[in-house]
């Protein structure tokens, strides 16, 4: 053995007997003590993940299920006729019991003082001023189900649920009408409705769009060359000739209209309540009705599927409580989409120029900090943000710059779609930053070298081998940006969500997509149904459904860019041996 | 210019050793007829504190194989990765000293780095395959240059491959990801991505360890096809391939170079105890 490997001295046998160790088994390393609490806390995550996605698909499937209308007696001779609704327990004051038949009030007694109570849904708020009616159970006399009460939906006052006596179509009369006679009513009806929205909207509308139009030529004319310029001049003349035109055409079709709508109203149906009230409803406000009580199973699915497909693509009416969502979910996918534009290259860029270009040092280190607080920053302050920074300070200079002939009614310079996709940027922007700095450390450095080796300059390597290699961690990061951004609601109430949008920020006018729009929000429209109309128990249903929605579309942008990061992620796979 | 490339064969006289007990490297070399491409003088180099490479001087020969051994750790894969910057990525190198390509400093501020790794390929100690198809992975030297005609592009993924003893195995899944091939066949891929570029040097940071007998046959099969054309240096610890393929060998130990010079005389007739004792098989 020569010197320099004399360093290893070899471990003497009397070294070796010294180390005795302790061979019986530990309690602690016995099986696997903490193996316990790890299956615990996922079985509670997962608890709770399934009791959220039960309770609201449970609610949001059967809401929209036909319901059979009861007719409830009670004691006292009152008669009310609704859907069950729901019901409940309640301990009775001790006035209210005193007023109980004896027999009652000893069941309420053996019960613990405990009674049962449902909430009837009735209807007919245009006649009872509420939508709901309790009975107490010991109320009640009898409950039956009369096969031909019917469930009248209606473009204004809620449903109806009651009989329909008389159908008078432009003056003849017919007294207790069939349900496919008042059926076909019915849809010439809705066919006349159409026929006056759309002379409303397209005709009417447009003429007012154009009158806009030319005044706001004469305003920018005025603008560009002075009140008193003979161009202006000119201009102001030529549009009043035009202007005059449009007039004459506004006119006109607004007696059109007006004939329409006279006609309109001579088709009419007459409706009793359980109590005898009747109401005289026009045909054309109807949106269905239909028997439960006698329908077969078939035909609910038939009402079940179609209420889905109303609601899915249909306006909302009714203070948004009725109808569809369809406004909400074209602004939600189209703000989630222009999020993702906007966030992807924004992130991508500076998580490469954080990893690869900066000098790894300490400034580095606390810029990456204070993005990751960034992320940690309540969302409202966001929105704060954005209605500061990008509707007034940039939207204003905007619309200073290219839209002065509208001042002072905003363009850009209030809450719209493209102020909100950048708010939400900004929310997400952390998120992709993290995201793709961790994927972007995760390339092997023997691939950078091996491509620096071939001669490729250092963009080159980024582009053609740490990019593609980073790109299914890239793509983890924006994945969670956009569900952090389809779900925020709260910064989005600043910066251009509304209640109801009059029109879609996508639609078939050039430019298509209209970026200075406020448009409307599945987040905000849950919040709106549930908590600010007129009725918080008859919006509550629509709260799950729409709920429902959103989770449900979250759902699928999600699997869709699940499924493109695996099919990018396979083509990296391979063996290592 | 230091003893490194001109130096004659010395004999061991009674030699002075440095303040660690190392006497200075021990040169017999063989020269070719067009003298050395890449003169590596007094070169040193640093990880932060720690030392890895003591004052190497040594020349390689033009169209001539040089072979780097020494046992693990003793600085080969450092030196190599030296001659074309790849120490440059490492944070905290520093070095001293001088190479030179064909008389031309490759370290220094004005020289041009990507103009410098075209003319050397390198071939790693671990396969390194790009996540792309087993073609464009031979030709990314030529995509870095711009090349975009299909014919050249088809040419280069051809010859490369055969070059490097893989065209008969994957000549029928040309367009799958490289990733899917075994260790061997994807370092035989390197490999082929390194001629592919057409360098003047080419590194070989043990080329073979992965592969199995006949490939490695292929390999210096390959290599003593390259030489004349190409300058080698290729690192190994299989003496017998080292003894087979190369010109001049080069025995590192401890961040020093112990003794450089003539293959067989290395092998067969070392000069000094070190050298004899790893050859041997004595320690190592
Ligand atoms: N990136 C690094 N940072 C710090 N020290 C390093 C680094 N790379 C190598 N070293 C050290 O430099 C010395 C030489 O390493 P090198 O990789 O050149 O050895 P080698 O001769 O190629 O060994 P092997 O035959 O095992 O590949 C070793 O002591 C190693 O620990
Ligand atoms: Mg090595």
């Amino acid at each position: 053995m020569t010197d320099y490997a004399a360093k290893d001295v070899p471990m003497t046998a009397q070294a070796r007997v010294k180390t005795t160790r302790n061979y019986a088994t530990d309690l602690a390393a016995r099986g696997e003590p903490m193996v316990f609490a790890m299956g615990g806390s996922l079985a509670i995550g997962l608890l709770m993940i399934i009791g959220i996605l039960g309770l609201i698909a449970w609610f949001g499937f059967t809401t929209f299920w036909p319901q059979h209308i009861v007719q409830v007696t009670s004691k006292d001779g009152k008669v009310i006729a609704g859907e069950v609704f729901r019901s409940e327990s309640f301990k009775p004051a001790d006035a209210q019991l005193a007023a109980v038949p004896a027999e009652s009030r000893a069941k309420i007694e053996e019960d613990l003082g405990y009674a049962e109570r449902t909430l009837y849904r009735v209807g007919n708020y245009d006649l009872y001023g509420e939508d709901f009616q309790w009975r107490n159970e010991y109320d009640v006399a009898a409950t039956e189900m009369p096969a031909d009460m019917t469930f009248i939906e209606r473009q204004e006052w809620g449903p109806f649920v009651g009989r329909i006596t008389a159908l008078s179509l432009n003056g003849v009369v017919t007294q207790n009408p069939t349900l496919d006679a008042v059926n076909a009513a019915v849809s010439e009806g809705q066919a006349r409705r159409e026929a006056i929205l759309d002379l409303k909207t397209d005709e009417i509308g447009r003429i007012s769009t154009e009158m806009e139009e030319l005044r706001l030529e004469v305003k920018s004319a005025a603008l560009d060359y002075g009140a008193t310029d003979q161009r202006t001049l000119d201009k102001t003349a030529e549009v009043a000739e035009k202007t005059k035109a449009l007039e004459a055409q506004f006119a006109e079709k607004t007696t059109t209209l007006q004939s329409l709508q006279a006609e309109d109203a001579k088709y009419t149906m007459t409706l009793a309540d359980i109590g005898g009230q009747t109401k005289e409803q026009e045909l054309s406000s109807i949106v269905r009705l239909y028997q439960p009580n006698q329908m077969s199973l078939f035909e609910k699915l038939g009402i079940y599927f179609g209420r889905w497909g109303e609601f899915i693509f249909s306006e909302p009416r009714e203070a948004n409580t009725e109808g569809g969502v369809w406004p909400a979910i074209v602004g939600t996918l189209a703000m989630t989409v222009l999020l993702s534009l906007l966030v992807a290259p924004f992130g991508v860029m500076t998580a490469l120029y954080l990893r690869e270009y900066a000098k790894q040092g300490r400034l580095v280190s606390f810029v990456r900090i204070c993005v990751n607080n960034l992320a940690g920053v309540p969302s409202i302050v966001y929105g704060v943000f954005g209605l500061g920074f990008f509707c007034y300070v940039l939207g204003g200079t905007i619309d200073q710059l290219f839209f002065p002939e509208k001042l002072p009614s905003p363009t850009f310079g209030t809450g719209g779609v493209l102020w909100a996709a950048l708010t939400l940027a900004l929310l997400t922007v952390p998120v992709v930053i993290v995201a793709t700095e961790e994927a972007l450390a995760s390339v092997p450095r023997s691939m950078r070298e091996g491509s620096l080796a071939c001669g490729a300059s250092k963009w080159q390597t980024i582009r053609w081998i740490v990019l593609p290699r980073a790109l299914p961690g890239i793509m983890t990061g924006l994945i969670l940006a956009m569900a952090r951004g389809a779900g925020e609601v709260a910064p989005l109430m600043l910066v251009g969500v509304v209640k109801l949008a009059p029109e879609l920020p996508l639609d078939l006018s050039w430019p298509f997509i209209h970026l200075d729009r406020s448009f409307m929000h599945l987040g905000f429209h849950i919040y709106d149904v549930g908590f600010q109309s007129r009725n918080a128990e008859a919006g509550r249903p629509m709260v799950f459904v729409t709920t429902l929605l959103l989770i449900a579309i979250i759902l699928a942008m999600n699997a869709t860019a699940i499924s493109v990061r695996s099919r990018l992620k396979r083509r990296f796979a391979g063996s290592q041996f | 210019m230091s003893a490194a490339a001109s130096s004659p064969a010395e004999t061991p006289a009674a030699r002075q050793v440095d303040e660690y007990g190392y006497e200075p490297t021990f040169y017999h070399v063989k020269e070719g007829e067009k003298g050395p491409n890449l003169t590596i003088e007094d070169f040193s180099l640093w990880y932060g504190q720690s030392r890895a490479l003591w004052n190497i001087n040594l020349g390689a020969q033009k169209g001539m194989v040089t072979s780097l051994i020494g046992p693990s750790g003793c600085g080969k894969s450092t030196l190599l990765r030296s001659l074309n910057r790849m120490n440059d990525l490492v944070d905290g190198v520093k070095t001293s000293g001088q190479v030179a390509l064909d008389g031309m400093p490759i370290f220094g501020p004005a020289v041009d780095v990507i103009a410098l790794r075209k003319r050397m390929g390198m071939v790693f100690q671990k396969p390194n395959p790009f996540p792309m198809s087993i073609a464009e992975n031979v030709t990314y030297p030529l995509k870095v240059d711009g090349v975009t005609d299909k014919t050249m592009l088809a040419e280069a993924v051809e010859n490369g491959l055969k070059g490097a003893a893989l065209w008969d195995e994957v000549k029928d899944r040309l367009k799958d990801s490289a990733l899917g091939l075994s260790g061997g066949q994807q370092q035989r891929l390197c490999i082929a991505r390194a001629i592919a570029g057409n360098p003047e040097v080419l590194l070989m940071d043990e080329p073979c360890s992965a592969l199995d007998p006949i490939a490695t046959m292929k390999i210096e099969d390959l290599i003593d096809e390259l030489k004349g054309t190409y300058t080698i240096l290729i690192v190994t610890h299989n003496m017998q391939q080292a003894a087979r393929c190369s010109d001049n060998t080069a025995f590192m130990y401890l961040g020093r170079l112990i003794e450089y010079g003539e293959t067989d005389t290395i092998f067969t007739n070392p000069k000094l105890k070190r050298t004899e004792d790893y050859v041997t098989g004595r320690f190592g």
